[in-house]
């Protein structure tokens, strides 16, 4: 009875398939699978360590990045067994907070070679038996462990198992394949060139999305942008070198993974050589899109065109532009005046775009992560800016008189325009402008800025022929420029008056230079104005004496220069980041919270804002924080994050260029159920953002009902 | 074309000019901002410990300053304090005179943020000797040093130079058996210094846990 019983189980050992049980962890479950579930005696097949992660949680690559460890087993096998080194499928980048990660979510399969001892015989056992450990991270980090052991039997004829064949298979399908072709590493003062040539790279590079490099040490600063490019013959990556690269030539080896628009992921292992790079690895921008076609170009151009007209009617244009119609007024009964001070308005407004237009494309040459709007994140030209504005509200006053060179640039715009006034209000009007710069063009710029230089100057230059058009056209129009009101004492009022509006956009600029340099700043810019005015006051004293001018000059030239410095060296106070909303229950954004939120299954409302931005603090003042707009957050339990822009920040730019924007406002709304973000219009209504927040939060009943087994 | 005078052309010259300075200006200044690595100057900070004093790098010109990136939720933190290697490197260091200083950068409500009732709770209760704890959860010190994970470790020269970043040993683990195989950096790195000499190495790679910014 015994023997037979035996038998019968010896019967169902051989028939059988492998047997193992998945070790359940906190966050994981890990299990050792086989190709096959039975192998003859000198087999050589695969196995696998299989780790199946729960949602937010990650493991690492051979090259962990910036912080983390990988998986590994401590064998226990029998003596004779051999066990191969993991097999590493293509990682993702995984960036945490300001660093910058290497690994897996969700499900990793890390293949490696069995080697079945000869001497086994059928019948025998063969046991995959150890302790793998992995370290697994969300924002917070867990080592976890577990006894693996998984039973195959040894038989005549080995049998596949199909299930786990076809996870290794997918795994090893991923595993980066060696490059052909030459492939080199060129050391620059504070960074590496990789290039390989190998035309299947240049072909997926043609439509990919994007290209990284991922190192197998620790060379390069993990969390700096790469710019990948690509010519007929292959492909290369610009990186920047971490303090542990070596200074001099060294060869570099890694991953370079190329992502397709589908979503499809290639790999392949790179060792580079010190050398030049090969020929035909460069010249085109991996990731800037296909060339616009001719109709898509003009498209962009005409939303442009569009965008720079509705400029004129936004907060931060206005004060600017009704310097610009006084003048208009005065030259109106002399067309040919007219018509010189148009051009030279729209001259000074279409440099100053480009001007913007070409500091950002440097600035993205660069490296840097930098959108509409960024003139303003730079303190000292916010603090310049701001006397700027207050000097001109001086002169609107008539505290001083400026016909000739002292301060040509600044001076007598509306008395008796001059072709420099006229040029000198274009310019004003455009940096004031180009932040405001919302609703209609916002994903124009966004698109043309992942164009060649070219265009993204042509885009800006028609932003700014928007702008300009409508002074234009009314000074080339004498009739229409006639049905303005007749010159006379009541220009000199009218001329006072506009001061004000001047000395506003000085306190708002102030109030934005605040969150950028703190009180300190501040307090710079009014000892500047102050400094400033001394120096104003002087010149219209010392009247035509050349030596009393040049001194005045120099009092006025430090009032503009000593907060422009100065306040180049002051911070923000660290609470700043939050001033901009003001609101007790918003919280900062990150990308790491977005996450957690989402585990939670929470509705999640980003606001991308930042102080400069008009259309953000309209929508602030009038939606986000009204009543009902709280009342419907703490309702469905929305959690408001704030990503504020008003400084520099790369984590938030790139966010931005996920949605193809290149500056703020951008609303988002997830969904409890998780997945992708709703974007909301730039321009908010509290009906808008009820229903998608209703929206966003019924998805989580229909979810959950939908989730309740059926079928089943 | 009567209005293209000479006077009209210098202006525009001279706006094209300066707009082409501040561009430079803008793209030299974004260009800067790295953290300072082994040889450089270490970056001056001043920032709350535990007790509420404001400290700064200045006041311990003259003395060799450790600084420890720390987290104590983190398990390769709690590795080395478990098996007592970082008590030991400490009391080690402080009963030679080094300043010994841990930071910690975590964000409020991240892992590791702690009040400075907590800090001192824990450096109590797992029997730390460092001089100071700093709480720099605006994390401007931590991103000033580069420090990129926690446990991360610089020594500072009495001039104030960096003359060792990276880990505080040679075996990245959560494991105190591996530990206890391991070289220790820190160790290596002030002997060196007290001997005239040069820490080597004076750079490694620091493993353990992201820094929660």
């Amino acid at each position: 009875m015994i023997r037979w019983c035996a038998a019968l189980l010896a019967s169902f050992l051989v028939a059988g398939a492998a047997m193992a049980d998945p070790v359940k962890t906190e966050h994981a479950t890990a299990e050792i699978i086989a190709e096959r579930s039975a192998v003859v005696p000198g087999d050589q097949f695969l196995g696998a360590l299989k780790l199946d992660m729960i949602d937010g949680w990650h493991v690492y690559w051979k090259n962990a990045g910036d912080s983390g460890e990988s998986p590994e087993i401590a064998w226990a096998t029998a003596d004779g067994v051999k066990t191969g080194a993991f097999s590493w499928p293509a990682p993702h980048a995984i960036p945490v907070a300001t660093l910058m990660n290497y690994g897996y979510e969700h499900q990793v399969v890390l293949p490696f070679e069995v080697t079945v001892p000869a001497d086994y015989k059928p019948g025998d056992k063969l046991e995959l038996k150890g302790q793998a450990r992995w370290l697994i991270c969300s924002d917070v980090c867990v080592p976890e462990q577990a006894q693996l052991d998984t039973v195959l039997s040894v038989a005549d004829t080995p049998a596949s198992n199909e299930a786990s064949s076809n996870l290794i298979a997918a795994a090893l399908a991923n595993v980066p394949k060696p490059a052909t072709g030459d492939q080199k590493v060129k050391r620059a003062p504070t960074g590496f060139a990789v290039g390989v040539a190998d035309p299947e790279m240049a072909l997926a590079a043609k439509t990919a999305t994007s290209i990284r490099f991922y190192p197998d040490g620790p060379e390069i600063e993990n969390a700096a942008p790469q710019k990948g490019y690509y010519g007929a013959d292959g492909v290369s990556i610009d990186m920047q070198a971490s303090d542990l690269a070596a200074k001099g030539d060294a060869p570099l080896s890694g991953a370079i993974i190329i992502e397709a628009k589908d979503g499809g992921r290639h790999a392949w292992d790179v060792k580079a050589t010190p050398g030049d790079l090969p020929a035909g690895v460069t010249g085109k921008t991996i990731g800037a899109g296909p060339a616009l076609g001719g109709l898509a170009l003009l498209g962009i151009l005409g939303a442009a065109f569009l965008g720079g007209l509705v400029l004129n009617l936004m907060p931060c244009v206005l004060p600017v532009l009704s310097i610009k119609a006084a003048g208009l007024v005065h030259t109106a009964h002399d067309p040919k005046e007219s018509r010189a001070h148009g051009v030279f308005y729209t001259a000074g407004v279409v440099i100053c775009f480009l001007a913007i237009g070409a500091i950002l494309v440097a600035l993205r040459a660069a490296g840097e992560q930098a959108g509409l709007g960024f003139q303003l994140q730079y303190p000292p030209l916010v603090a310049v800016f701001a006397l700027l504005m207050f000097a001109v509200g001086l002169n609107l006053l008539g505290v001083f008189e400026v016909g000739t060179s002292l301060m040509g640039m600044g001076g007598n715009l509306a008395e008796k325009e001059g072709a420099s006034g006229a040029f000198f209000t274009g310019l004003l009007a455009a940096f004031v402008g180009a932040p405001c710069v919302g609703p209609f063009m916002a994903p124009a710029v966004g698109v043309a800025l992942a164009q060649p230089a070219l265009v993204v100057l042509l885009v800006f230059a028609v932003i700014g022929l928007g702008l300009a058009a409508p002074f234009l056209v009314l000074s080339f129009t004498p009739a229409l420029a006639r049905l303005l009101p007749k010159p006379g004492k009541w220009m000199s009022t009218f001329r006072q008056v506009l001061a004000f509006p001047m000395f506003l956009t000085a306190v708002w600029l102030l109030w934005i230079l605040a969150a950028q340099a703190g009180s300190d700043g501040v307090i710079l810019v009014v000892g500047g104005a102050i400094i400033l005015s001394f120096g104003i006051w002087l010149a219209t004293k010392i009247g035509g004496k050349l030596v009393g001018r040049g001194v005045a000059a120099l009092i006025i030239l430090a009032g503009f220069v000593t907060p422009a410095v100065l306040s180049a060296g002051t911070t923000a106070p660290a609470e700043a980041g939050t001033m901009t909303t003001a609101e007790a229950d918003s919280q900062p954004w990150s990308p790491q919270l977005v996450a957690d939120l989402q585990a939670q299954k929470k509705v999640i409302f980003v606001d991308f804002t930042a102080r400069w931005c008009a259309t953000c603090q309209v929508n602030k003042r009038l939606v986000l924080e009204s009543s009902e707009v709280k009342k419907l957050f703490a309702e469905h339990n929305v959690a408001f994050l704030v990503a504020d822009w008003t400084n520099r920040d790369g984590v938030i730019a790139e966010a931005l260029a996920q949605y193809d924007r290149a500056g703020v406002p951008l609303y988002l709304v997830y969904p409890a159920s998780g997945g992708p973000a709703e974007v909301l219009p730039q321009i908010l209504s509290t009906g808008l953002v009820t229903k998608a927040v209703k929206e966003a939060a019924g998805t989580q009943t229909a979810q959950a009902s939908a989730a309740t087994p059926i079928n089943r | 074309m009567t209005f293209v005078t000479r006077d009209r052309l210098l202006l525009g010259a001279g706006v094209t000019t300066a707009a082409l300075l501040t561009a430079a200006a803008v793209v030299s200044s974004t260009a800067a901002a790295h953290a300072a690595t082994v040889g450089d100057p270490a970056p001056a900070f001043s920032e709350h410990d535990s007790t509420g004093r404001l400290v700064s790098l200045e006041e311990f010109r003259g003395k060799t300053v450790v600084l420890e990136w720390t987290n104590d939720g983190c398990p390769y933190v709690r590795n080395q304090y478990a098996t007592g290697n970082m008590q030991k490197t400490q009391a080690a260091a402080v009963k030679d005179g080094v300043v010994w200083i841990s930071v910690i950068s975590s964000r409020p409500g991240a892992q590791g943020y702690v009040t400075g009732k907590r800090a001192d709770e824990l450096t109590a209760s797992r029997g730390a000797h460092p001089t100071h704890v700093l709480l720099d959860a605006d994390g401007s010190m931590g991103h000033a040093y580069g420090a990129k994970s926690t446990p991360d470790m610089f020594v500072i020269t009495p001039d104030g130079k960096i003359a060792y970043s990276g880990a505080i040993d040679s075996i990245e683990t959560t494991n105190p058996a591996e530990t206890a195989k391991a070289t220790n950096y820190v160790v290596a790195a002030l002997h060196a210094l007290k001997a005239g000499g040069k820490p080597d190495p004076a750079l490694t790679r620091s493993y353990g846990c992201g820094v929660k910014y």
